[in-house]
């Protein structure tokens, strides 16, 4: 008896330390300037917990281990998309905890505007709960102030995504950022969006060690806000930097290989210290 | 279709807003700017100059239909002038012209 409970007690023990706390996933589309000093960027596509630095994933990894290539990579520019997936190019990107498959992009801004880069990765195995996650991705740079793009929906090929009503690079800190969750091009009600702050700089390809803030406690680490019945939600930012919004389940109801598939809406926005 | 014409007519005096203008070096001799204002309406029959070292008026134009000047790159420094009336000016140098 005494033993049956030592093992019971055991395992549970073992049951939290396996689990740790469940911070979200983030596909990310990163450059440091969302208004870029040079017409040449370079995207890094992390799929990671962007708060921590912590886990990150290998994008497009099935429940066997077999990794799938990315099904969309694209560039939107005053209306016109340009496909891009060729131009990913395969590699390991370095947390604070594991490295993981991600992939990056030279890209130049060509012409004044907004440039509107979208993903869309192969579904990704999530073990600890048994779904698969697909991150629809995109994020905004401007060229030259002309706004032509920001708020005009990619479409196809993205599902799901977040439309903005807020110019996602012209934010000051403290300003309120506002979005429109969508599914094929409809808003979606009462969705739910999880928040995370980019708590770590990117240096090649790595985050760096020193976290910029720490969460006093966990809710505070992945904020978690709601849609409103037009599928409108809206955002005080608190701090310069980048922030991940990530509309859970926007594709609603749908399966991969069988399992549970959250095809999720992300969308990526940059604020500034007014100094 | 008057409408239009009145719009097109009217655009290069939107003193609202304020006015925007980008160029880059195509690799081919030529020199692109692209113009516009900030609340994205077109630059189109916005005067263009480009100016040599010197300030002297080396080329001259309009912004196109497509609110884009095209002109063949000067040797030496110059200065890209986006003139959209008074208040409303924008210089970009050769330095800020990248490939």
């Amino acid at each position: 008896m005494k033993m049956k409970k030592l093992v019971l007690l055991l395992s549970l023990v073992v049951a939290f330390a396996l689990s740790g706390p469940a911070y979200a996933h983030f596909q990310m589309i990163y450059s440091p300037d969302s208004v870029p000093k040079s017409n040449k960027i370079d995207l890094k596509l992390v799929f990671t917990h962007p708060f921590e630095a912590g886990h990150t994933m290998d994008i497009g990894k099935d429940e066997k281990g077999n990794i799938h290539p990315p099904i969309a990579f694209g560039e939107m520019h005053k209306g016109k998309q340009k496909d891009l997936l060729k131009d990913l190019k395969s590699i390991s990107f370095t947390s604070l905890t594991n490295s993981g498959k991600a992939y990056e992009a030279k890209v130049k801004l060509k012409g004044m505007g907004d440039h509107i880069f979208y993903f869309v990765p192969a579904p990704y195995y999530e073990g600890s709960e048994d779904i698969y996650i697909q991150h629809c991705t995109k994020v905004i740079f401007n060229v030259a102030g002309a706004p032509t793009d920001w708020d005009t929906p990619v479409g196809d090929p993205l599902p799901v995504e977040i439309v903005p009503l807020d110019k996602p690079y012209a934010l000051w800190t403290g300003n309120v950022f506002r979005g429109v969750v969508t599914c094929k091009g409809e808003p979606v009600p009462d969705a739910e969006i999880e928040v995370e702050y980019l708590n770590h700089d990117v240096e090649g390809n790595a985050f760096v060690k020193e976290a910029k803030v720490e969460a006093p406690h966990d809710a505070l680490v992945t904020q978690t806000i709601k849609a409103d019945k037009n599928g409108i939600f809206a955002f005080g930012i608190p701090r310069a930097g980048w922030w991940g919004f990530a509309a859970l389940g926007a594709g609603g109801d749908l399966k991969h290989n069988g399992k549970e598939l959250s095809q999720d809406a992300v969308i990526w926005v940059q604020a500034l210290d007014m100094k | 279709m008057a409408c239009l014409l009145l719009a097109l007519f009217f655009v290069p005096q939107a003193v609202a807003h304020t006015p925007l203008c980008s160029c880059s070096d195509e690799g081919d001799g030529t020199i692109l700017c692209e113009g516009g204002f900030s609340d994205g309406s077109s630059g189109a029959g916005v005067k263009m100059q480009v100016l040599d070292a010197a300030g002297k008026v080396i080329t001259e134009g309009k912004m196109n239909e497509d609110s884009e000047f095209t002109f063949k790159r000067p040797e030496g420094d110059y200065t890209v002038i986006y003139d959209a009336g008074p208040g409303h000016i924008v210089k970009v140098p050769s330095s800020e012209i990248k490939e």
